[in-house]
């Protein structure tokens, strides 16, 4: 895994945005870039070469949800990988964002061997 | 009131009533009209009267139930700035708490480094292997790393304070919370007593919202959240089949998806 790719981190709470930034430079990601919500993440990664985002779902503004479905829409943006790290638990859900095409889901509270976990998986399944 | 008691004209008050007609009497005759619709209005003024004391009865009720009115222009908006200072406090003390944690990150991580420095010598050493130039670069190694591990320790220790002084939120919080707790509790009552004042029971209220509201009725325990899909943080999980429990919970689904 490339540890010098650019994340970006996107999560309404300042307090969750700075925890998955620490678990990830635990992780060796230092290129780690934040958003506070879809309509601020959005641009950020029309301009900016990203190659990684970790979304909350529930934010004012623009949700999680639509921010994969934007970037699963962008032919520019749509080969980038998106894990959900959300409070939101509903089989129905989780069921919508497979289906948004979505390439990790992390239920909170979450531990930092989940996420790690859930990072080794999808980086390895991208090859 | 009965047919019976409707004012009954009498022969007689029919005959006088004739009478003072006849002869041009005409209050006379319009006080017999009036003797005779007396009953009726006795009972009349009578069942106004009850209705009166009745209607008056529920106003002053209604003025004992201020307390609702007190609670939606005082309680309510002073709960919500308790709620604004959960949300600062718990803030504050997840930054105050990280800015320790961050702070701690490096040292640990020079020490290790320091640690690993002297890690080669000092095995040479333990095996009998080492030279003397290693011994003495070994020894100014482990002079910086007991000087900065006393240092750095005192530091640790004094940032590790500061994790366990951002705990005392969880107290001061949760009794705010609890306040609100109870009076969103008191809201409730005040609502339920205002209904049964009205003569509404809470099955009358749902089937006076229509057939529909009745067949939405959730099973207990289910908040409605509208046509809202995003809810948050499930704080009953086990009462409900519609979300997951947990991180394993998410897996299987996904992978019964195919992922």
């Amino acid at each position: 895994m490339d540890k010098n790719i650019k994340v970006l981190v996107v999560d309404d709470f300042s307090t969750m945005r700075r925890i998955v930034k620490n678990l990830l430079r635990d992780l060796g990601f230092t290129n780690i870039q934040e958003a506070d919500d879809g309509s601020t993440a959005l641009p950020m990664l029309q301009g900016g070469d990203f190659d990684f985002v970790v979304t909350d779902w529930n934010m004012p503004g623009m949700q999680g949800i639509d921010l994969l479905k934007a970037i699963r829409a962008d032919p520019k943006l749509s080969h980038i990988p998106v894990l959900l790290i959300t409070a939101e638990a509903k089989k129905e859900q989780i069921i919508m964002a497979a289906q948004a095409g979505v390439n990790g889901y992390i239920v909170k509270p979450f531990t930092a061997g989940t996420l790690k976990t859930k990072l080794d998986k999808i980086f390895e399944r991208l090859g | 009131m009965s047919i019976d008691t409707i004012g009954k004209i009498s022969l007689e008050q029919a005959k006088s009533l004739v009478e003072y007609l006849e002869s041009g009497q005409q209050e006379a005759a319009d006080a017999i009209v009036n003797e005779i619709q007396n009953p009726t209005n006795t009972e009349l003024f009578a069942e106004i009267g009850k209705l009166t004391r009745q209607l008056h009865d529920s106003l002053t009720n209604f003025q004992v139930d201020s307390r609702l009115n007190d609670l939606a222009t005082g309680d309510i908006p002073d709960a919500k700035e308790r709620l604004n200072y959960v949300i600062e406090r718990t803030e504050a003390a997840a930054n105050k708490t990280m800015d320790a944690v961050e702070a701690i990150f490096p040292v640990l991580d020079n020490i290790s480094e320091q640690v690993q420095s002297v890690n080669p010598a000092w095995t040479k050493l333990m095996n009998n292997e080492i030279d003397l130039a290693e011994f003495k670069s070994l020894c100014l190694g482990i002079d910086t790393l007991l000087k900065t591990t006393g240092k750095d320790t005192q530091l640790i220790h004094s940032l590790m304070t500061d994790v366990l002084m951002a705990q005392d939120f969880q107290d001061l919080t949760g009794q705010v919370i609890r306040k609100v707790i109870d009076m969103v509790r008191e809201v409730e009552d005040s609502l339920i007593h205002m209904l049964t004042a009205f003569g509404i029971s809470e099955d009358g209220a749902l089937e006076a919202q229509g057939p529909e509201a009745i067949s939405k009725e959730r099973p207990k325990g289910i908040p409605s959240v509208g046509d809202n899909l995003v809810e948050g943080p499930i704080i009953n999980t086990e009462n409900r089949d519609d979300v997951v429990e947990d991180q394993d919970d998410v897996d299987d689904l996904l992978s019964s998806l195919g992922f």
